[in-house]
């Protein structure tokens, strides 16, 4: 600093109060979403019941609800009032939404698309139990802030309307092949002689995917880079083994689509209402006759059938993470979720890590605006254009 | 005792001090803050550290290391708080010790003294949960704002920048010493010491510092090291000015946390800058604190999402331009404790062993000698001179180190308190 911004900054010291100032207060960006009610019940929840009273331990965000919030984030609180839980269709925040054979006819993948212009493809694979809606808000925030871009975002097999040759094989391998047939697939629906600038995102499971196909290089030449949403190996396989107690304590099913969204939204599982209305009827299916189910809505995808591929879909996630090409972005609800290779690797600055303590595991649904500007700076950065350097300061220096 | 004295031996005990005090504490180092420059310029012999990050009982073990405040003139490059258990108290006594003893230590900013990033990882929480509101946190991210954003170390040695002449110890837990000093291909060998006759003990380097009579007690058991005599001084009078020297050989040290910048020419570019505010998303001061070293020509992309990657021509050209003989950053992980990259022309120095009580790596600092003499140790002592080729065949007498770089463990486990283990994330598939 010159002699002139100290003499200026001290004479502004001896006048400020021995308190320093409090740091100014963040503006709420204006959500391009109908404002529910239902953020105050968020806030409200959050506070006071922070597991961490015990002073010894300083666990800082050991899981996301165990995370303080700021207080200058808080929104005021306001009445609660009667959340509405009506499903909302999928067409509010994707253009099409199409069922591509395979050439054998063995398949057909349920896509939603909305198309790209002159910019990327954003392409999302949702975790297992959830469905290709599970991006919807994520989709529309995107395309807020990025017009030219599109969204590509389907069910995997044995979720929502895709169905397969044999919807049970959940093995990581043909996960990968079926998300690199959706890509070509799509290609030759609408004609395109190669595919755009592609950014792959995957949430839970299907980050474990877009990093295997990542890894697996098909597409090198489009992707510009990958995002994994709240998902880590080492913590990944720390919770399997109480995955089937966290199973064993859901509902088997519903009496209605209604109670459904309810159900997730008061036990937290997604935390905005908003994007529950849209992405949980495409969980459901009305309970098939030969169900021993009392109830007529049950899960589309039996979870816990899934289990003997679970460690096949996380091991090695960690090291194909940061060895795959392309840029590298974490998402994570917690910063204590990371194991010891990613903490490594994060602090050798291999990766672009945000961590997004107000968020719940299902971070695109929770907070889509905030998730979907981290994505696009993520691909503006990376874009591969080239590099633009600042000029160096000794133009301003004249100035 | 007076309250300041008081502060420093709580926290030194890892006990939180009053918020009335914290308050007192933070004004009073704003204060001293204001009135340095961006780039700080801080004498040889100084001992050069990395990240500490919160992880106060291997704080401690660097003290035990290189020698306590204020017999060791020390130079912390950033990241005091965030990820470890005890942010608040190793960021308090850092400050504390800077208060009382404003010439005897250099703290600059890193990445994580910001308001945004400590809402993140975890210093905010802390702060929170120790005095049950945000005020302290408040009061510490003021006195991040006033924090320098880098360090100008003049009148290192004359041998600083010759490869010979790093000089590496590796402090085991029992407080054993391994001497290494560096080969012909770039790595480190044993020092074979059989110097023993030429072993003389030099003059305390201070004889103003009245704790030079008794000092020798805190380092003895860690550094069971022979005090070797200082061989050949062959600098010129130390000069304590700043003017760039016209010997590239008795350059400076730049200190900074993360690195270089596109838009920062020059050494007086940094100077420039208004660093009194949260670190922004990008620019120059942003850079500084977030940028890379990589193996790349030019500047390139930072995987981390802010600063840049810079390569060994942007460095060398940096170096010549500024008469700079090293830059010294810290910020990443280095497994072994510290880097040396582009043909020693930078350094990454971690300070941070065990990162997060679960990486396994090893910590460092470095000591740089003043010009005209060894590395001199914590208790005034002069190292380096005579050190002996492995494998006998004669010796030679060399000038003492430039640099000596100490490695060392984190703190026995018992004795950290560590807290309990975290509940787990609740995963849905």
């Amino acid at each position: 600093m010159s002699n002139l911004q100290k003499e200026f900054l001290r004479a502004k010291l001896r006048k400020l109060p021995l308190e320093p100032p409090m740091p100014l207060h963040a503006p709420h960006g204006l959500s391009i979403f109908p404002e529910g009610p239902d953020e105050a019940v968020e806030a409200s929840d959050e506070l006071p019941h922070s597991p961490l009273t015990d002073d010894s331990s300083s666990a800082s965000s050991a899981s996301s609800t165990g995370t303080i919030r700021p207080s200058n984030f808080h929104r005021p609180l306001q009445p609660r009032k009667k959340t509405n839980f009506d499903p909302i269709p999928w067409n509010t925040h994707f253009s099409s939404s199409l069922l591509l054979p395979t050439p054998d006819g063995s398949s057909t993948f349920h896509i939603y698309i909305t198309l790209p212009s002159t910019g990327p493809l954003f392409v999302f694979h949702h975790g297992a139990g959830s469905s290709g809606l599970s991006s919807a808000l994520l989709a529309t925030s995107i395309r807020s802030l990025l017009p030219t871009a599109g969204i590509l975002s389907f069910d995997c097999r044995g979720h929502g309307e895709t169905t397969t040759g044999d919807d049970h094989d959940l093995s990581l391998s043909t996960l990968s092949q079926d998300m690199a047939t959706v890509l070509s697939l799509t290609a030759s629906h609408f004609g395109w002689e190669k595919l755009p600038d592609l950014v792959l995102v995957g949430h839970s499971l299907g980050g474990a995917v877009v990093v295997d196909v990542a890894k697996r290089g098909e597409f090198r030449d489009c992707v510009i880079g990958y995002c994994v949403i709240d998902v880590v190996e080492g913590s990944a396989m720390d919770a399997l083994q109480s995955m089937q107690t966290y199973l064993s304590t859901r509902p088997d099913g519903f009496e209605t689509v209604e109670q459904a969204i309810e159900w997730h939204n008061r036990t937290r599982t997604l935390r905005n209402p908003l994007s529950a209305r849209i992405s949980v009827p495409a969980l459901l299916h009305p309970s098939p006759p030969t169900s021993t189910s009392r109830h007529p809505w049950t899960w589309r995808t039996d979870l816990s059938s899934t289990q003997p591929f679970w460690e096949n879909w996380f091991i090695g996630l960690s090291s194909k993470f940061l060895s795959a090409s392309g840029g590298k972005l974490l998402i994570l609800a917690g910063t204590d979720r990371l194991d010891k290779e990613l903490m490594i690797g994060q602090m050798q600055g291999k990766y672009q890590l945000i961590v997004v303590p107000e968020a719940g595991h299902f971070v695109h649904e929770d907070v889509p605006e905030k998730t979907a500007a981290v994505l696009v700076e993520f691909y503006k950065r990376n874009d591969r254009s080239a590099l633009v350097l600042p000029p160096k300061m000794t133009a301003v220096k004249k100035a | 005792m007076s309250d300041l004295d008081r502060y420093i031996q709580l926290l030194r005990s890892c006990k939180p001090i009053p918020e009335a005090s914290v308050r007192e504490l933070c004004y009073k180092a704003r204060e001293l803050l204001i009135e340095e420059s961006n780039v700080q310029l801080v004498d040889a012999p100084v001992t050069i550290c990395g990240d500490i990050h919160g992880q106060f009982h291997d704080l401690m073990e660097l003290f035990k290391v290189g020698g306590d405040v204020p017999d060791t003139n020390y130079l912390f490059m950033g990241d005091f708080v965030d990820r470890g258990f005890y942010s608040l108290e190793s960021f308090l006594l850092l400050l504390s010790l800077k208060v009382r003893y404003p010439d005897r230590i250099t703290l600059i900013r890193g990445n994580h003294e910001s308001r945004q990033i400590t809402t993140v990882y975890g210093f905010y929480d802390e702060c929170m949960r120790k005095y049950g509101s945000a005020n302290v946190w408040r009061y510490c991210c003021e006195v991040f704002d006033y924090l320098a954003l880098g360090a100008l170390v003049i009148g290192a040695g004359p041998s600083i920048g010759g490869d010979d002449h790093a000089e590496l110890e590796v402090i085991q837990t029992t407080g054993e010493a391994m001497r290494y000093r560096r080969a012909e291909n770039g790595g480190f060998v044993t020092v074979t010491d059989r110097s023993s006759n030429n072993t003389i003990t030099s003059k305390p380097r201070n004889p103003d510092d009245n704790d030079d009579g008794d000092d020798d007690e805190d380092t003895d058991d860690t550094t069971p090291l022979r005090v070797l005599n200082s061989g050949h001084p062959t600098g010129t009078s130390a000069a304590s000015t700043f003017s760039p020297p016209s010997h590239p050989q008795s350059s400076a040290i730049l200190c900074v946390h993360g690195g270089l910048s596109p838009v920062i020419g020059s050494v007086d570019a940094i100077r420039l800058l208004d660093r009194k505010q949260e670190v922004p998303h990008e620019g120059a001061m942003c850079d500084l604190l977030w940028s890379d070293p990589d193996e790349i020509d030019g500047w390139g992309l930072s995987p981390r999402g802010a600063g840049f990657l810079f390569g060994a021509d942007i460095v060398k050209t940096f170096n010549h331009a500024n008469n700079l003989s090293l830059i010294a950053r810290a910020h990443q992980l280095v497994m072994e404790g510290f880097k040396e990259m582009f043909d020693s022309s930078i350094v990454t120095v971690w300070s941070a062993p065990n990162y997060c009580y679960r990486c396994g790596n090893v910590a460092a600092i470095l000591e740089v000698s003043e010009e005209g003499g060894g590395v001199v140790r914590s208790s005034g002592e002069r190292g380096g001179g005579v050190v002996g080729g492995v494998g006998g065949g004669g010796w030679e007498v060399k000038m003492g180190p430039g640099r000596r770089y100490r490695v060392f463990e984190a703190a026995p486990q018992d004795s950290r308190g560590m807290p309990a283990k975290k509940p787990q994330a609740d995963y849905f598939l």
